[in-house]
């Protein structure tokens, strides 16, 4: 047991290597195997993915280039690209582009670092860890739609708890600012258990006896985390930044239980939900749609370009 | 019934079987449509999730009533009035055979009918709703000239109040804020309680306002005018004073229905503008009711005490306040109309079946079991229903002078676009949010741009 | 025996413990709260009841919708679990250990998936199911649970595997082990954490679902149980059913509760001590 705990840590370090060394010929039969059982292990995912998704997909981005409102059919007609003019002009997009914004970098940072935190206790306690790591699962595994109702009663003025601690006669949900707060609080409480696990996968991976040693060399906890344990997480950091960060930008639920998008709380996505199944403008609504989703692509991008984080395979090809 | 199907999938990994899966599935459904016995056919009728039970015991009535020759299943669709109208949309876009009747909010009229998924009701039948059916809810099933729907229950609004508070209701919306102003000075309850949130209620308090002060938000034509004279200044400026009262409910902006209700029984609001449910709740023990709402003391504050008295003992109500002292308040006009689907198969029959559904019985059920005001005159003098809606005098009155809200295919989306400009009530400045909502209506109407 | 630890830590980890408890219990127990609260003091703003009852429970299991909504969701939530989980791996056993031409693009699609904003891709789903027979049965919302899962699952299981020492497998096989025991001995220990995680992920991704089953079922034969309690009623037109709504809220923890118990040693064994120390 023990030998195995150190030998791998050291595998970890010269990994790269091994697949160098392997496939060097360019399709020699191994080459060609290796192939064939690779698109053999892919063939059912890619196959149900495109195959649920590649027709909606299609027909959202054809939607998003025409006129049409189920309430008018008459008036159907290709607009090219007055819809994508018409949201990027409109104060409406640019509003609820800015509070989604906020909202994402705001609870993404805070989930982070309660994360790291949660994290650490997750990895290190003794007492109870089962328990711990028992009840941390719950935020997360609750239905969004219930915890945020369970948020709404609490602050509802005389029926919830949290309300009654507030000064008298305040109701939080009602203002912009306290009630932005109070949807980050929302999803902060709900995903950062989320955030928690992929970081505590990336706090396995940091061997026990590095730390030791840094001990014993007369590293601080502190030095400890930002020298040794963040750098080794890294991959599992971005991996669960990214997950949260596309998430987080399309917050839906959350806000519209606890405020229905009043008050200038409104998202992207309630935006796009309000125009394509409110007002049945699914020509404008996929518009929406597209941009929220190169939106997302955007900040994919941001994320793997510039910080580096692991598109799966991308790495691996990196280092060959 | 999981097994089956976990199987079928747990094989279709690769192309072939997939297809092969999707192909028996189709034959399973297709055989299970035509499969059964030669019955009567079926007549679905989607109803909202409130009163479901109601409704389905009309649809048995009905099935029986039609001595085989149909029989009508009722089906439930979601609480949200939104959610309801979404599923029925995406269903009778997608030409779904199964959806026959549907009961309709009064403002889907103008856009179900546009968009060509409810059938104009055909002359003879037409005939034998508008016989003694009201007028004001007769009016929200018309569009363009023509029957698109039959009445099937409706709604009004009345002023609730505490005659402890206030011995005379107040006549005006002016005289209310006043005695609130009043009351709170004395530090008494004195809030005002209306649907001020972000939803379709702030669109209906201003729509009524608006046609109580002579004005019209969109003519049938799809003319804005809510611009044309002062009545829309008039009407915003009494939302803004209600909304930034010191004596107001602090949660105003978030306020629906239940919650003006709640703050009623909780002692805390001297007057509430809202529908009949409220004074059926306060009669109603806990815990389906307010069970006489909380303990006052002499001076009328909530207490929890018990001091014999409670809010119910000082619960009144009036008509709607006025906007001009002169005329009075046309309330805005809620409730259900059932019309029949164009995707439906059996339109002659679904006709005879929405006739049913609305009868007299049926309408009378509803209205003492679910809580709903009848369309039909008559009932109005029925003692069973005057038994259960003691304001039934009021309610009648109210929806004689009623207003409809505006008969275009685009509701929706000037609802909408309403609720977002005068969402805070607080915040609005009449001077300048009159042509920015004319502004904003227009392109709604004529659904161009974006709903926020 | 990992860290050492003396009696004062001890204690920091004890409160540290106690802190995150509270963290995650009390919104949850404000929900059981106002469960067991009766309709008369639900608005009392009390974080525990001054009096106790089971009527929501009671009202809750008075939905008939509401029973058969809790085994749909069970039921989907296991089977798209346990196909998405086995897809996954296999996609990304491929991506982290196997050189092929159009890897990028598979990553690309998953991806590109996990971006679309779901909303947009409801109403085509559902012409598109309806067309085929699959609207409102359990296919009909365990293929597009798949899908949307498969992303999380290939990305979460190609992070893990990409991280396992690959070379163990082979120092087994020099000392004699046969392909198929090297695998079972050294590779399926290593991997089985992470793939539990990813079970965990995409169960609960399931279960949370609520637009899917909100647009793609309708009747008790495939109505998931978030869906069955978006369309309480009161149990009068004026009740509102926050009592019933809490009670169902309850209801629908008690699963994410006992699944989380059940894989605890799995994943305590697996993601702390096991992918690296053995």
């Amino acid at each position: 047991m023990t030998a195995a705990s150190t030998a791998p840590a050291a595998e970890v370090e010269t990994s790269p290597r091994g697949p160098k060394h392997r496939g060097k010929p360019p399709l020699s039969e191994g080459a060609r195997a290796e192939r064939k059982l690779a698109f053999l292990l892919c063939a059912p995912a890619v196959i149900i993915m495109v195959a649920v998704t590649a027709y909606p997909i299609a027909y959202a981005i054809w939607l998003s280039l025409q006129r049409y409102d189920l309430r008018f059919p008459a008036d159907r007609a290709f607009a090219g690209l007055s819809n994508y003019v018409a949201v990027l002009t409109s104060g409406y997009w640019w509003s609820a582009f800015g509070i989604t914004l906020l909202i994402t970098v705001i609870s993404v940072a805070i989930e982070f670092v309660l994360g790291l935190a949660l994290a650490l206790v997750m990895h290190r306690t003794i007492l109870g860890r089962g328990l711990t790591r028992t009840v941390v699962l719950i935020p997360y595994g609750i239905v969004t739609v219930v915890a945020a109702f369970s948020w709404q009663f609490a602050w509802t003025p005389d029926i919830g708890y949290l309300a009654n601690m507030l000064a008298e006669g305040s109701a939080p949900l009602t203002g912009q600012a306290s009630a932005i707060v109070l949807i980050i609080i929302a999803e902060v409480w709900k995903t950062t258990p989320f955030m928690a696990l992929l970081l505590l996968a990336g706090l396995a991976l940091v061997p026990d006896d590095l730390l030791k040693a840094a001990q014993v060399d007369g590293a601080g906890p502190w030095q400890r985390l930002t020298q040794i344990m963040l750098p080794m997480m890294k991959p599992a950091i971005l991996v669960a930044l990214l997950f949260r960060t596309l998430d987080a930008f399309r917050i839906f639920d959350n806000i519209y239980i606890l405020t229905g998008g009043s008050n200038g709380t409104g998202s992207v996505s309630m935006l796009g939900y309000n125009n394509l199944f409110r007002a049945f403008n699914l020509g404008i609504g996929s518009a929406i749609s597209v941009l929220i989703f190169i939106s997302v692509g955007l900040i994919a991008f941001i994320f793997i370009k510039l910080f580096g984080a692991a598109a799966p395979g991308s790495e691996t090809e990196g280092r060959r | 019934m999981g097994e089956p199907v976990n199987s079928t999938l747990r094989r279709s990994r690769g192309r072939p079987l997939a297809v092969a899966t999707c192909g028996l599935l189709v034959a399973a459904a297709v055989a299970g449509c035509s499969s059964g016995p030669a019955g009567p056919p079926v007549l679905n009728f989607y109803t909202p999730a409130d009163n479901a039970t109601g409704y389905a015991a009309g649809a048995e009535a009905c099935t029986e009533a039609a001595n085989g020759r149909y029989v009508v299943t009722q089906q439930t669709l979601p609480k949200a009035a939104d959610d309801q109208r979404l599923q029925l949309a995406r269903r009778l876009v997608a030409g779904d055979s199964e959806v026959d009747l549907v009961a309709m909010d009064v403002t889907w009229t103008a856009e179900f009918a546009e968009a060509g998924w409810i059938e104009p009701w055909p002359e003879q039948a037409a005939a034998a709703i508008e016989q003694g059916t009201l007028e004001g809810p007769l009016e929200t099933a018309r569009y363009q000239g023509q029957l698109w729907a039959a009445p099937l229950n409706t709604n009004t609004q009345l002023l609730w109040y505490r005659t402890d508070l206030a011995p005379q209701p107040p006549q005006t919306w002016d005289e209310m804020i006043q005695m609130s102003e009043a009351l709170h000075d004395q530090g008494l309850p004195s809030y005002i309680e209306v649907q001020a949130a972000q939803y379709e209620g702030i669109s209906v308090w201003f729509n009524t306002l608006l046609t109580s002060a002579g004005g019209q938000l969109v003519s049938e034509n799809g003319d804005v005018l809510v611009d044309d004279g002062d009545a829309a200044r008039k009407a915003t400026s009494i939302m803004q004073r209600v909304g930034s009262s010191p004596a107001g409910d602090p949660s105003l902006s978030v306020a629906q229905e239940n919650d003006g209700r709640l703050q009623m029984e909780a002692g805390l609001a001297a007057f509430q503008v809202n529908y009949p449910f409220v004074n059926a709740s306060i009669n109603t023990p806990p815990p389906d009711g307010g069970g006489g709402g909380t303990f006052i003391d002499e001076q009328g504050r909530p207490t929890a005490e018990d001091t014999g008295r409670r809010v119910v003992d000082v619960f009144a109500w009036a008509p709607y306040p006025r906007v001009d002292p002169d005329k009075p308040a046309t309330v805005t006009i809620g409730g259900l109309n059932i019309g029949v689907s164009t995707t439906g198969g059996n339109q002659d029959l679904a006709f005879e079946a929405a006739q049913c559904l609305r009868n007299r019985e049926n309408q009378l059920t509803n209205a003492t079991e679910g809580g709903v005001p009848p369309t039909l005159s008559e009932l109005y003098d029925d003692p069973a229903f005057q038994a259960e809606y003691p304001a039934w005098e009021a309610i009648r009155d109210s929806l004689e002078s009623a207003s409809v809200r505006p008969k275009t295919p685009a509701y929706t989306s000037i609802s909408i676009v309403l609720a977002d400009l005068l969402n805070p009530p607080a915040q609005i400045d009449p001077d300048t949010i009159v042509p920015r909502m004319a502004t904003e209506v227009e392109r709604a109407v004529n659904s161009e741009g974006l709903v926020p | 025996m990992a860290v050492a630890t003396t009696g004062s830590a001890k204690s920091k980890w004890a409160v540290a413990n106690t802190l995150v408890l509270i963290y995650a219990l009390v919104p949850v127990l404000w929900i059981v709260s106002l469960s067991f609260k009766p309709a008369s003091t639900i608005t009392d703003g009390n974080f525990i009841p001054r009096e106790w009852t089971l009527e929501n429970y009671t009202q809750v299991f008075g939905v008939s919708l509401f029973t058969s909504a809790l085994i749909n969701s069970i039921g989907i939530a296991i089977i798209a679990t346990v196909l998405s989980v086995v897809i996954g791996t296999m996609a990304a056993y491929a991506i982290a250990r196997l050189r092929f031409p159009g890897k990028g693009l598979l990553v690309g699609i998953s991806l590109l998936i996990a971006m679309f904003p779901p909303i947009s891709l409801v109403s085509p789903l559902f012409d598109i199911e309806r067309a085929l027979g699959l609207f409102d049965t359990w296919p009909g919302l365990i293929l597009p649970y798949i899908t949307f899962s498969l992303p999380l699952a290939i990305y979460t299981l190609s992070a893990f595997f990409r991280e396992i020492p690959w070379e163990l497998e082979k120092a087994a096989k020099m000392d004699g082990a046969t392909p198929l025991q090297a695998f079972r001995s050294v590779i399926v220990p290593l991997a089985a954490p992470g793939v539990f995680t990813t079970a965990i992920l995409v169960f609960i991704f399931c279960w949370n679902d609520f637009l899917f089953a909100l647009s793609l079922t309708s009747t008790e034969r495939s109505q998931t149980a978030t869906v069955a309690i978006a369309n309480f009623t009161g149990a009068s037109e004026f009740a509102e059913p926050t009592g019933s709504i809490a009670a169902a809220a309850v209801l629908l923890t008690i699963p994410i509760i006992i699944f989380v118990f059940f894989f605890q040693r799995r994943i305590v064994a697996g993601l702390t001590s096991g992918a690296v120390k053995g």
